[in-house]
């Protein structure tokens, strides 16, 4: 909502600066968003009078004339003859500047100067040197100085007074959608005047009598859908002459920015933007009626499939939900929102018919949205108008057409107001603002804040016994419901800046998710410290990226784009979209890791579930200028050592990773992550090449995902201590030839069936493939570890249970043993 | 020359020679020349028999004293010939690069989410969550939102292709409902966590976001209370220095809504004088009574605020895109 500071102060007397003005308005709730100050138009030329005219001592066709501004009076050297002492003319003050006529791109500044040996204190002026058409102003054109009437007032500044736009602030305010009664001058006026204690100015309205006594309607209005337009007045104004709006109309609503059309337009507009109430204007001959008579206005909903076209040319199929103002023959109005096409004014207009009504929020809404149509007054209405203005603002536009546009109003004003709503009465208890707010504002303070917005105190009493005051709501302040908004009201004017700060005490929050964000903070500990950088994937990703994880995807309704019409499943699309976008940005080594939600569909319903994912590409380890490994890029084996610190670390044992026999539709190759090889943990292996390429991925892609839920509900990070070793250990090596398909996995397998007594550790230190070893075979180097907690173990102890161990080796595994 | 007489001139070739040495086996070379078998000393002691009986004792004591001596060069020099022998050919240039096991990085939302909770968690709130699909009961019909206000649109609101109208929460007070639904006051929470709006990605919208905002439910709490907790937090987050302004608005779930602007060294740097950063209020009746808190006992306010608004004012990030790109030149800043 854009509003002047000389339009608020037609309603309200505000003495500050603009500054002063936004900081109040601001901490009232009215945020200003922008301040535009504009430049007047003739700043400096003020209403003079002429007191005295000599001739000049040394010039014949000059004249010396004493001249009052309005403060004093000057000595004026004047070359024009057509004016007398007593005439009032307008003056240009020295300092002030003309402007610039036809040619000339400079103003002209006005100096204090002598003319041939007389001084001038200024300049009397002609309406050429102004740069205006007398005749817009209802003033003659003159050879000389453009005279102005005797009614002008002295001293007042030439563009007040000929209603051209004087410098001027515009303020740009953000109104919050509870206040729709803030969406007009007076509205916010009546907040400044609450504010600074100053009276509210209402315009006076006062319109003449009907013409030809209290007459027939002009027209009939049947109100058939009083559940979405609980009230309708119309007046008529017969014989108006349309045409341009008064230079003050015209300046009004350009500072504000809306384009003068004409009068009887600016006039509805004008009214809407002073009192909140959107009007609307028919051209009464543009209506069609059915038989002799007065033509009817008829209130209704849309036939199913009925079309309207409204002005701006668009056509539109309604539904009985869409309410129409129409005539005998169809509508004339999208009620609330747009008129129609043919019914509107034009320049030949005589006979207005004003309608100024109440349409309910949600119906203007409905409208408004499944039409795509927009407008002031529809912005307006789905806020909630007040339907107590209606009346007065029908009234109020048809004084301002009669006085700008002529004519006189014809017949009665029809006011179809079947339910008038009562009045809402609320109750305020004195300490409730205490309780709400920390700070103890007087009774009577309060009081005060309610009455200056309108309120009125019409009891005392609550229902719960507190001592407490009833106050009748105004109707345009649809926004108070219940006690609370009237605490707020009262936290508005006192100020919240005001309220001391106080810190909480008592209770100590709680609740489950408090350690989980603990754990989520471990895992994040975990793995930058195994050099990961923490990444943030978006949350919707394209079905087709899903799809590739998951078949259970979660669909989004209403997307915004096929990019993003998916919940991810799974956290790796959003890893590899972040891994090609590094690449393509010449970050050729990312590792990273993410913690976030997944979406699952399960029977149909939606369920979510938090998740870590890692991804590696590139080089191994930093850039290093030495070294035969410097050169070596991640592999599989370094994702499996970051998910095995990772589960460690979180107190996870028996987890198991098994390959999957196939590629997947994401993966290479790859394994299933389980704990005991039943409950499912995650996956990890490397990304399809294919799917590599499609991203600009280069080097091998290596992928983990695991489930968060789960490994944080299995894992058990609690630690307990183990005495350390006292006594000495056996150390034995085996090297062992063993087919392709023999995993280390089948190795442990065979090492627990065996159970070698006093055996410590296992290690794999070496796995071979190549000389001495046959094709389809490999060679696995182990060194097992045997020690007693209570005694240095003898070598042939040791060897026993190490021959038995090797001997399970032959013969469950087929394994050979190497020199 | 008596035995006496030549020994102070064999000690000072012997010294001489084993200081001389340019490496072990030349050392080991004049060890023998001198203490070997062969060896000068061994040479003499031989020749200490053949002196009289009562010359004996005196002459083996200066025997052994200059051999004592001897030795004690010789394990001198061989400890500085043993160092040198270790020293690598070439030596190590401590300007070189390390060879480094870098840290990884957290994501800058984190970071600053981690702070916004320390802050919070010292004043004795506990972290809570909730779903990030939600029903319009909890993200909005709860917290007394009308029903044909724009938030609900399908404009506004991602819904899920599913039965039941599911939608991504489009704020994190939905976890005020779902907490106060299953607990009794007094509540004291902290909640971090994505939200969603249908807006397109520019350089101040990401459709995915983070919110959080605190909730605090007790017996006689205010609007003191509530300013006295933002600025403890901001203060924290963003600097003792920080001011803020409080402004009255309008959120359907709170009365008084209150506005949080705010004002430090950074702000003016910017060429303003307050900027927007959080909005709060005290929580609405209607909000207790569709919980079934009783209005009347209870009180309690509400704040929340956006989490990358925070990152990139503290960070200075001109673009929201680049928190979700994970770009590592970007990651590796934080």
């Amino acid at each position: 909502m854009k509003v002047t500071l000389n339009w608020l102060r037609n309603h309200v007397d505000f003495d500050g600066t603009p500054e002063e003005l936004t900081e109040r308005l601001t901490l009232l709730g009215l945020e200003v968003e922008g301040v535009e100050r504009l430049a007047g138009q003739l700043d400096g030329v003020v209403v003079a009078q002429v007191l005295s005219r000599d001739k000049h001592p040394n010039a014949d066709k000059l004249s010396v004339c004493r001249v009052a501004d309005g403060r004093g009076e000057r000595q004026i050297v004047c070359g024009a003859q057509n004016f007398k002492a007593g005439d009032k003319v307008p003056l240009i003050l020295p300092g002030a500047s003309l402007p610039p006529k036809a040619g000339e791109t400079q103003p002209f500044t006005i100096k204090v100067g002598k003319i041939r040996s007389v001084e001038s204190h200024g300049m009397m002026c002609s309406h050429e040197e102004l740069g205006l058409e007398p005749e817009a102003f209802g003033l003659r054109r003159e050879d000389g100085l453009l005279i102005l009437p005797e009614t002008a007032t002295v001293g007042q500044p030439l563009a007040v007074h000929l209603g051209l736009s004087g410098s001027d602030v515009v303020f740009d305010l953000e109104v919050t959608p509870n206040r729709p009664d803030l969406n007009s001058v007076i509205g916010i006026a009546r907040e400044v005047a609450a504010l600074t204690g100053k009276p509210l100015r209402l315009p006076e309205v006062t319109v003449p009598e009907v013409a030809g006594g209290a007459a027939a309607p002009a027209v009939a209005v049947r109100l058939e859908a009083p559940d979405l337009c609980p009230r309708y007045t119309a007046r008529v104004i017969r014989g108006l002459k349309v045409g341009p709006s008064p230079a003050w109309l015209r300046s009004a609503l350009e500072k504000v920015g809306l384009r003068s059309i004409n009068n009887v337009v600016d006039v509805s507009n004008f009214v809407m933007l002073e009192t909140g109430q959107p009007l609307h204007t028919f051209d009464l001959r543009r209506l069609r009626t059915r038989a002799a008579g007065v033509p009817e206005v008829v209130i209704r909903r849309a036939s199913e499939g009925e079309t309207f076209t409204t002005l701006d040319g668009r056509e539109h199929t309604l539904t009985p939900e869409n309410l129409l103002i129409a005539d005998a023959a169809g509508g004339i109005a999208l009620a609330g929102i747009m008129g129609g096409l043919d019914s509107g004014i034009q320049a030949d207009t005589t006979d207005v018919l004003i309608e100024s009504a109440y349409f309910t929020p949600t119906g203007i809404r409905r409208t408004s949205k499944a039409l795509a149509l927009r407008t002031d007054a529809s912005y307006r209405f789905e806020r909630g108008a007040d339907v107590q203005a209606a009346e007065s603002a029908g009234r109020r536009c048809a004084q301002l057409l009669l006085e700008l546009a002529g004519g006189s109003l014809s017949g009665e004003v029809i006011d179809a107001f079947p339910n008038p709503p009562p009045s809402k009465e609320l109750t305020l208890r004195h300490d409730r603002a205490k309780v709400l707010l920390g700070v103890d504002i007087p009774a009577e303070v309060q009081a005060g804040f309610l009455a200056g917005l309108g309120l009125e105190e019409v009891g005392q009493g609550s229902r719960t016994g507190a001592a407490g005051s009833v106050w009748r709501v105004p109707s345009w302040r649809v926004d108070l419901k219940r006690e609370v908004d009237l605490v707020e009201e009262v936290a508005r004017l006192f100020g919240v800046d005001r309220i001391p700060s106080t810190t909480p005490r008592g209770a100590v929050g709680s609740h489950p998710f408090d350690a989980t964000y603990d754990r989520f903070a471990e895992v994040r500990r975990i793995l930058t410290g195994l050099g990961l950088d923490e990444a943030q994937g978006q949350t919707l990703i394209s079905d087709a990226a899903a799809r590739r994880v998951s078949e259970e995807v979660v669909l989004l309704a209403n997307p915004l784009s096929s990019d993003m019409n998916a919940l991810r499943p799974s956290l790796l699309p959003g890893l590899i979209d972040s891994l090609s976008h590094n690449l393509t940005r010449r970050n050729g080594d990312v590792q990273l890791f993410e913690i976030g939600r997944v979406f699952t569909l399960h029977n149909g319903a939606a369920r979510e579930g938090w998740r870590v994912a890692i991804a590696l590409t590139g080089a191994r380890d930093p850039r290093f200028w030495s070294g035969a490994d410097r050169d070596a890029k991640a592999d599989v084996y370094d994702l499996k050592g970051l998910v095995e610190e990772l589960i460690e670390r979180l107190g996870l044992r028996g987890v198991a990773y098994a390959r999957r026999p196939e590629s997947t539709p994401l993966m290479l190759e790859s394994a299933a992550v389980t704990l005991g090889g039943k409950l499912p943990l995650g996956q990890l292996g490397q990304l399809l090449p294919t799917l590599a390429k499609r991203h600009d991925l280069r080097d091998a892609v290596l992928l983990a995902e695991l489930d968060l839920d789960a490994l944080l509900a299995r894992g058990n990070p609690a630690r307990s201590f183990k005495p350390l070793a006292a006594f000495p250990s056996i150390q034995r090596d085996v090297a062992m030839i063993v087919p392709e398909a023999t995993t280390h996995e089948a190795v442990l397998a065979a090492v627990k069936q065996a159970k070698p007594g006093h055996l410590e550790a296992v290690e794999l230190f070496d796995v071979f493939r190549g000389k001495h070893v046959p094709e389809g075979h490999k060679s696995l180097a182990y060194s097992f570890t045997y020690r007693a907690a209570d005694r240095t173990l003898k070598d042939e102890e040791v060897q026993a249970s190490h021959d038995r161990l090797v001997g399970v080796f032959q013969s469950a595994l087929g394994a050979s043993l190497r020199a | 020359m008596s035995l006496q007489e030549r020994l102070p001139a064999i000690l000072a070739a012997a010294q001489q020679e084993l200081r001389a040495a340019p490496d072990l086996p030349s050392l080991d070379r004049a060890k023998g020349k001198f203490l070997g078998a062969e060896g000068a000393f061994t040479t003499l002691m031989k020749e200490l028999g053949s002196l009289p009986k009562e010359e004996r004792p005196l002459a083996g004591k200066a025997i052994n004293a200059a051999k004592q001596e001897l030795e004690a060069v010789l394990s001198e020099v061989r400890g500085a010939l043993e160092l040198r022998a270790a020293l690598p050919k070439e030596p190590a240039d401590f300007t070189l690069p390390g060879r480094r096991r870098p840290l990884g990085r957290l994501h800058p939302l984190t970071q600053v989410t981690d702070s916004i909770v320390r802050a919070f968690r010292k004043l004795g709130f506990a972290v809570a969550d909730g779903p990030e699909i939600e029903d319009e009961v909890h993200c909005f019909d709860a917290l007394n939102t009308p029903k044909d206000h724009p938030a609900r649109d399908a404009q506004d609101t991602f819904f899920l292709d599913s039965t039941g109208r599911p939608l991504l929460r489009t704020h994190t007070s939905s976890v005020q409902i779902r907490v106060m639904e299953k607990t009794p006051p007094p509540i004291r929470i902290v909640v971090p966590g994505r939200v969603f709006r249908r807006d397109n990605a520019d350089a101040t919208h990401n459709p995915t976001f983070h919110q959080i905002e605190g909730l605090y439910v007790d017996r006689h709490v205010t609007v003191g209370d509530l300013k006295g907790t933002v600025e403890a937090v901001f203060q924290e987050v963003l600097g003792s220095d920080v001011k803020l302004r409080f402004r009255p608005h309008y959120f359907s779930y709170t009365e008084p809504s209150l506005e949080i602007d705010f004002t430090n060294a950074l702000v003016r740097k910017l060429g303003k004088e307050w900027l927007e950063i959080a909005g709060c209020g005290m929580v609405h009746p209607q909000v207790f009574e569709n919980v079934g808190y009783d209005p009347e006992v209870w009180s309690g306010w509400a704040f929340g605020f956006g989490i990358e608004r925070i990152a990139m004012l503290c960070y200075g990030i001109t673009d929201i895109r680049l928190l979700y790109e994970n770009d590592v030149r970007f990651l590796k800043q934080f």
